[in-house]
């Protein structure tokens, strides 16, 4: 319907960060379905690991159209209180979220999870339950992103902010020392895994580690954004 | 001549009707946006302050639009009967381009319309030989021209400045924010009175000064602009929010709440008070662009989270638009309306 008004109020652009806060939550959501993913991976549940693979596939896919939708919402003529070349490449890491939880969840449908030792098993809901606590907690970050705007950047919201990239920080480099100790012990039971079991697992351990990676670089990208304003 | 008073007064009352419909409402749409006021508030807000402002400071700007532009006391001195003619095609012009606008949702000012359809009177009366071009006010006219681009870049700073000032002394040493939001909610419905008032001054001359300059040439009204008048106009303009100005500040409420109330009271306080000083001055200007630069001014301060620069472009190709083809309007309605009578 025609509204019949003269206004100019167009000014007032739609909010980016508002999609932004909605496309992190996306893909927190595909990592915590990727947990469920791999507890029935390892207990050889194939029916729920298929139903949480799409589930993963559908929320990476709403991600995308989120990520899409932002792109969009920035031409030229558009202001933000923040350099938009980082908010994109802030924006892109963080997109990655999901592609790697969706990238975790087909590895894992390719071979299925037969004769681990369960010390293995065990390895790899240890790095999985990492890598999802590396994904809250940048979660977390993106949360207070709306207290920044409101406040309009206030030096005390920013101070508060950018003490939890350093903690994501963290996690991302617990999940680091977990891939190596995980990859070892794959080494060690070479044998009984086999050539190919072998290979399967390092790229598990590969996906799984590249969400908190992926985290901790969007957490860095997202401080680069509120300093370099 | 009685059937010719009539319609300026129909034609002017139209006009109060839209200017009430769209730019108060425009005005007061960021009140009822940040949830500061109720849309029936606003309306009852809008009402009482819009036909103060008119009545009590619209003087000044209608007799800028009656004979600020074009000199009506040296044409009816000449030729009487033309200056009614050519005000009812004022008038009209402006009711016709403004309505046209309306439509098609293009960002145009009543102000300027009136300003252009005005013109286009006196320059066709110096194309007549009634007067010659140089009688024109070009020295006023280049002055309320400047003040259209003065306006909103004014609006811009103000509102740029007070709300530093609110980031510095209330959103940056905050611990709750919400409740320093509160506290400019209440603020508002005194921006919002302030608006209404502003707007209310200014605007009246759009719809009531072709009329206030046929009257005075009639006899009817002596040289001041008599009450009764912008009383009409100030009725007009209420009661176009009333009917159909409450549902543009829905949709406008709406669609603006990234404007929380300490950013919505820099922009309307910012443009409240541009307003009214061109009001002082005489001066007519456009409510409507001055809230947009005023937003603008928030928005580079920081306080947006996006805001788009695009749409100056569509405000300035308005502007350029709409001067040339309300005077064109007004010159050809003016020949026909001569033909008539």
């Amino acid at each position: 319907m025609k509204d019949y008004i003269r206004s100019v109020l167009d000014v007032v652009a739609e909010s980016p960060f508002v999609p932004l806060e909605k496309h992190a939550r996306k893909g927190v959501l595909a990592v915590e379905k990727l947990a469920e993913a791999m507890e029935a991976y390892c207990s050889g549940n194939q029916a729920l690991l298929d139903e949480r693979t799409d589930e993963i596939d559908v929320l990476e896919h709403e991600a995308d159209k989120i990520k899409q939708k932002i792109r969009a919402s920035i031409p030229s003529s558009v202001r933000l209180p923040v350099n938009k070349k980082d908010l994109l490449s802030f924006l892109k890491q963080q997109d990655s979220i999901a592609d790697f939880a969706q990238a975790s969840a087909y590895w894992m449908t390719l071979r299925p999870c037969k004769d681990l030792p369960d010390e293995i098993k065990e390895g790899f809901l240890e790095l999985m339950a990492a890598s999802l606590k590396a994904a809250r907690m940048y979660d977390q970050l993106v949360g207070e992103l709306y207290k920044l705007l409101a406040t309009s950047f206030s030096k005390e919201e920013i101070r508060e902010t950018l003490q939890i990239v350093p903690e994501v920080e963290k996690l991302e480099h617990d999940v680091d020392v977990l891939e190596t100790a995980l990859l070892k012990k794959i080494f060690e039971h070479e044998s009984a895994i086999g050539g190919a079991g072998v290979c399967h697992l390092m790229g598990l351990v590969e996906r799984i580690g590249g969400i908190a990676d992926k985290s901790a670089s969007a957490a860095d990208r997202l401080r680069s954004m509120i300093l370099r304003r | 001549m009685d059937l010719l008073v009539i319609a300026i007064i129909l034609a002017g009352l139209y006009m109060a009707w839209n200017i009430g419909a769209n730019d108060l409402a425009n005005a007061m749409g960021t009140s009822v946006g940040t949830g500061a006021l109720t849309i029936k508030q606003v309306i009852i807000i809008a009402a009482v302050f819009e036909f103060l402002g008119a009545v009590f400071f619209g003087k000044r700007v209608t007799s800028t639009i009656a004979k600020g532009i074009v000199p009506i006391d040296m044409i009816s001195s000449i030729h009487p009967d033309i200056v009614v003619l050519g005000m009812l095609a004022a008038i009209l012009a402006a009711s016709f381009w403004v309505t046209l606008a309306t439509f098609y949702n293009l960002p145009v000012s009543t102000s300027h319309s009136i300003v252009g359809s005005v013109l286009g009177f006196g320059l066709i009366a110096a194309f007549n030989g009634t007067i010659s071009f140089s009688d024109i006010h070009w020295g006023a006219l280049i002055t309320i021209v400047a003040s259209w681009f003065v306006s909103p870049a004014l609006g811009a700073i103000l509102a740029f400045l007070i709300f530093s000032i609110i980031r510095r002394l209330y959103l940056h040493r905050a611990s709750d924010m919400p409740a320093v939001e509160k506290k400019f909610l209440f603020l508002q419905l005194i921006t919002g009175c302030y608006i209404a008032f502003a707007h209310g001054s200014n605007d009246v001359a759009n719809a009531v000064g072709p009329l206030s300059a046929a009257l005075n040439v009639l006899g009817v009204t002596g040289t001041e602009v008599p009450l009764w008048i912008l009383v009409m106009g100030g009725l007009g303009m209420v009661i176009g929010m009333a009917t159909w100005g409450y549902k543009v500040v829905e949709t406008i409420g709406s669609k603006i709440t990234e404007l929380t109330p300490t950013r919505g009271f820099s922009a309307q306080f910012a443009t409240a008070s541009v307003v009214l000083l061109h009001s002082y001055s005489s001066l007519p200007i456009s409510t409507t662009h001055t809230l947009v630069g005023s937003v603008i001014g928030v928005g580079l301060a920081g306080g947006l989270a996006a805001v788009d620069l695009g749409v100056i472009w569509r405000i300035i190709s308005s502007w350029i638009a709409t001067v040339p083809i309300a005077a064109l309007t007004s010159a050809i309605i003016f020949v026909g309306l001569e033909v008539i009578f």
